[in-house]
């Protein structure tokens, strides 16, 4: 397809290229973490004499562990609850098709496109009269609620393809919905499931704007959220910063790079099936 | 799948329209005043333990280091402290003072708190402590009318540790190489800064970034100068028809417009914030820098003995000069919980001898209370002591303003900021400034 | 009956979805014809808060800026994912590769925004890296220079945005017959016309994919811009998500913000409906 060498060395420059912007970010904040606190230093400059106690520093005194075990949270509580929400529904939607279900359907892929700022507002005086602000249960619930659109329209991606004759099977052997839902679909559903739960981790991880509207005390807010906290806490130590935000993102990046074949795989499907 | 969009979508809209048949949003909140009236008994922490919420501002250790000191004299009182950037304090104020009161806030103007009632009254407590016998001008700023306007007269909703002054710092090794001399006028700092731009220093250290425009300092202190502080502090203070946009303020914006053009200041100003400008300056790299005492303990740390520290001169020799000056404010909420132990705390800060010496060692300040409290002593030649001495010149002269960025609880991040923003990148003329903040501040007050 | 055993199987996420996304996006469009400060009473307005979104020029420059994102975000990761994409499709290590384009993904926006800032700033590798070739002049604090600064908000969305793109892509690349290719080059096509007739075509509908994810985050966008400039210097990188944010929490303008979100909203449908018309 590529004609000629100049055409063949192109290509793999481009690669190279962009693998280097793509880490370049990274970079620059690993190694800025490394300088004196309080220093602002050149860009991607090694420092002589490495602080590699700025991590403990920015654990300690920032109580990482405290916002880590806050975000895991949030994540243990949204993730299981979209799931068991958009599972049933993807099902009722893609597979048994009930009377109205494009209606229902249209409903949940407005949510698709709708901006979160169209919501922001009314959704923070709806938990502020539920009682419900400034707690990690509020965020949840708001989280789940504003995953549920995607979580949907995938799992509803998964049950169109489901096969019809299995449920007539277990129809005939008298199984009833539920049983029917439970025993033979669910199993099925599970690889496209685990594939959105991974997703779902992901993104309520680094989710920001609700988490810094509706939640006010960093130590029950998201991973990103408590991003936004650090500068206040610091000002702008950048050092300190740099190595605040590595220890947020570092449970993240290695569950990514175990995970990434299979969900890039599963997005790619399910954002491909339509109808 | 387009169609059902489409009807996903009329359905919301059909929902829209119910709704909208509904009662209209907001309710009629009673005004909570706090408490009216001299309190029985002297208010204090009690004996019990009791825990204290606070939001402080991030980068300013004076507040955190007085609630130490605080526990160390009552053990029973611990501190839950949150630091926050001065951008993200005034933005949160309002519902944080609604949902979730802690006990004691760092707030950056009262007008519009008190106007929602959300603020305590401490007309009783300034009764009981005694503060009411200070020298009056010391708690202007943190009194405010009915409804939060004007400002500088009424009851008094929030308190202060101390008096801080701003003025122009200078680094002593660099000035020697221009031969300065503190200026006795406003064009002796003009042929100054000049100097040290030909000399291949830069002159001005500055700040402009992201939702604090700092410009704001030397725009307020030249329009000081150019015209009357006076002028400035009714506008400040929400007076009936003051305005901002005045000659003699559009005098000042058009000479910050030639110390922008003749390139005094760094080129980034635009993308440099707060801390990296005290950095710079810190690190030797700039001349001048206008900014607050509150720095003055850090520059002794830094660089001590090679910085000085003068106010901004006046137009012509021999006139008083003005200087932004007034107490970092804090508030108590209507809601706190603990409100005799937070003013009981407020009173301690700035009677007790300790407490005053905190203030001057970390926060480089002139303590507020009666003109014969315990002064501590300073190291001479320190430039804790010139701010301390510049101080007491602007409180007894009268001369002292509040800082324009207080005007509302909008005008810094919404108004000064961008329109100072556009200034510093040639993109705004200075009469255009004032006319568009003017602008903003009467819709701001309702007008 | 049978047939609608399938609502209660839905009406547990419908009610969520509904209680706490569908009524608050009514109750928005309910705010925008109210003035409100969020805590004390409202007045009504009418249609006053549209007018002012349309007609102010700060409101209605962070409806363009949101455009001129919509073009780096989308444009960007496009003109440079298909080339990739269609590299990776024969490269060795192509999986490493496509994994660490993922990664942006992996990462909250803030701190990739907060990491950009760093390598953007006077002193930081970019400048560098121009110095070093030569192209001193023109260095410059990036998100501090009201010229560039919207430019450079939009390359940080593009960096997050390009992996995506380019695995999406790299499936419709994957997709084309090769026979279509072949018959192409017999029939003399060049490079660039083989690119045109065979695989623009064939990588349609992931591209129309693709432009859906990037414009919906183009014009949403919050997160870069709150912690990179919070929309400076001046309004240059004002957008319309960090203004609704502003005008109703920090602004006190429920109705003003709920107004400018509403237009967001119809903005969103209109440049999204016609792509995804286009893909299929």
């Amino acid at each position: 397809m590529t004609a000629g060498r100049r055409g063949r060395a192109a290509g793999p420059l481009l690669l190279l290229a962009l693998v280097v912007v793509t880490l370049a970010p990274f970079a620059e904040l690993f190694v800025t973490a490394l300088h004196p606190p309080g220093t602002y230093p050149r860009g991607l400059t090694w420092p002589e004499d490495p602080h590699w106690s700025n991590f403990a520093t920015a654990f300690r005194s920032a109580r990482v562990d405290r916002l880590l075990v806050s975000s895991g949270l949030v994540v243990l509580c949204a993730v299981p609850a979209t799931l068991a929400l958009a599972v049933p529904a993807g099902y009722a939607l893609g597979h048994l098709r009930f009377p109205g279900h494009r209606v229902v359907f249209g409903l949940f892929a407005l949510g698709l496109v709708l901006p979160l700022e169209a919501v922001v507002t009314p959704l923070y005086h709806q938990v502020r009269d539920l009682g419900l602000l400034n707690t990690r249960c509020g965020l949840v619930t708001a989280l789940v609620a504003v995953h549920l659109p995607f979580a949907v329209f995938w799992m509803r991606a998964h049950f169109a393809g489901a096969s019809r004759e299995l449920s007539d099977g277990a129809r005939l052997d008298g199984a009833g919905p539920w049983q029917l839902f439970r025993r033979v679909h669910l199993p099925l559903a599970r690889p496209a499931a685990s594939s959105l739960a991974v997703l779902l981790c992901a993104w309520t991880w680094n989710h920001f704007l609700l988490a810094i509207v509706l939640v006010d005390d960093p130590e029950q807010r998201t991973a990103a959220g408590v991003l936004g906290a650090f500068q206040g806490r610091w000002g702008t130590d950048v050092p300190l910063l740099c190595a605040g935000t590595l220890l947020i993102l570092a449970p993240v990046l290695p569950a990514f790079a175990l995970l990434h074949r299979r969900v890039s795989a599963d997005v790619v499907r399910a954002a491909l099936t339509k109808d | 799948m387009a169609h059902s969009g489409r009807f996903g979508a009329a359905v919301a809209l059909l929902l829209a329209s119910l709704l909208a048949g509904c009662s209209a949003p907001g309710v009629d909140r009673p005004q909570r005043a706090g408490a009216p009236g001299s309190p029985g008994s002297e208010p204090d922490c009690g004996t019990g333990p009791v825990v204290l919420r606070a939001r402080f501002e991030a980068g300013f250790p004076l507040a955190r280091a007085l609630a130490d000191e605080f526990t160390r004299h009552h053990p029973n009182v611990t501190w839950d402290v949150r630091e926050e950037q001065f951008a993200v304090l005034t933005r949160n104020a309002p519902r944080l003072l609604v949902d979730d009161p802690p006990d004691l806030v760092r707030l950056p103007q009262v007008a519009d708190l008190v106007g929602d009632g959300l603020l305590r009254d401490l007309d009783g407590y300034a009764a009981w402590f005694g503060w009411d016998d200070w020298p009056p001008a010391q708690l202007r700023t943190m009194r405010a009318g009915p409804g939060g306007r004007p400002r500088g007269e009424g009851p008094l909703y929030a308190m202060g540790f101390s008096t801080s002054v701003t003025g122009v710092f200078y680094n002593k090794d660099l000035a020697a190489r221009i031969g300065f001399r503190e200026p006795a006028t406003l064009a002796e700092f003009d042929e100054a800064l000049a100097r040290a731009a030909e000399a291949g220093i830069t002159p001005l250290a500055g700040f402009n970034a992201g939702a604090t425009g700092g410009l704001v300092f030397p725009l307020q202190a030249l329009m000081a100068a150019h015209g009357s502080p006076a002028a400035i502090n009714d506008w400040v203070f929400q007076r009936p028809g003051a305005t901002i946009d005045t000659p003699a303020n559009a005098e000042a914006a058009r000479h910050l417009q030639r110390w922008l053009r003749a390139g005094y200041f760094d080129a980034d100003l635009n993308a440099t914030d707060y801390a990296r400008m005290v950095d710079r300056f810190a690190s030797g790299q700039a001349l001048f820098m206008l900014d607050g005492d509150w720095e003055s303990a850090t520059l002794d740390r830094r660089m001590p003995g090679r910085v000085g520290f003068f106010l901004v001169p006046p137009l012509r020799a021999g006139d008083p000069r003005a200087a932004m000056s007034g107490p970092p404010t804090f508030g108590i909420p209507a809601g706190s919980a603990h409100p005799d132990c937070a003013a009981a705390f407020l009173n301690w800060a700035v009677t007790d001898r300790a407490a005053r010496e905190t203030t001057v060692r970390v926060g480089g300040s002139l303590p507020l209370g009666p003109a014969d409290a315990h002064l501590p002593p300073v190291e001479p030649g320190s430039v804790t002591a010139a701010t301390l001495a510049a101080a007491a010149e602007v409180v007894a002269g009268g001369t002292g303003m509040d800082f324009v960025a207080n005007a509302t609880g909008a005008a810094l991040a919404e108004s000064w900021t961008p329109r100072l923003q556009e200034l510093a990148a040639g993109e705004r003329a200075p009469e255009d400034l004032l006319r568009l903040v003017q602008d903003d501040y009467v819709e701001q007050i309702g007008g | 009956m049978s047939r609608l055993v399938g609502w209660l199987f839905v009406l547990p996420a419908l009610s969520v979805y509904a209680v706490f996304v569908l009524r608050p996006l009514a109750l928005t469009v309910q705010y925008s014809l109210y003035r409100w400060d969020g805590i004390g009473p409202s007045t009504w307005v009418g249609w006053d808060n549209y007018l002012a979104v349309l007609t102010e020029p700060d409101l209605v420059g962070a409806i363009g800026h949101a455009l001129v994102l919509v073009v780096i975000f989308t444009g960007v990761p496009l003109c440079l994912g298909l080339p990739a994409a269609a590299v990776l499709r024969r490269a060795t290590g192509g999986r490493a590769v496509r994994a660490v384009l993922l990664l942006p993904q992996a990462v909250p926006l803030v701190a990739a925004g907060f990491a950009w800032s760093l390598l953007l700033s006077s002193t930081g590798a970019v400048n560098r890296l121009l110095a070093a070739v030569g192209l001193d002049g023109v260095t410059r604090a990036w998100l501090g220079d009201s010229s560039t600064a919207l430019a450079a908000v939009g390359v940080i969305g593009a960096w997050a945005l390009l992996g995506l793109c380019t695995t999406l892509l790299l499936v419709g690349v994957d997709r084309i017959d090769p026979a279509l290719h072949e018959a192409a080059r017999l029939d003399g096509a060049g490079p660039w016309q083989e690119f045109r007739a065979v695989t623009l075509p064939g990588v349609r509908r992931e591209l129309g994919v693709c432009a859906t994810v990037t414009t919906t985050a183009a014009l949403a966008s919050f997160d870069v811009v709150y912690v990179t400039t919070q929309g400076g210097p001046g309004n240059a990188t004002a957008v319309p998500g960090l203004e609704v944010f502003s005008l109703a929490f920090a602004q006190r303008e429920v109705g003003l913000a709920s107004a400018l979100a509403v237009v967001l909203v119809v903005l969103v449908l209109a440049v999204v409906a016609p792509v995804l018309r286009w893909s299929r």
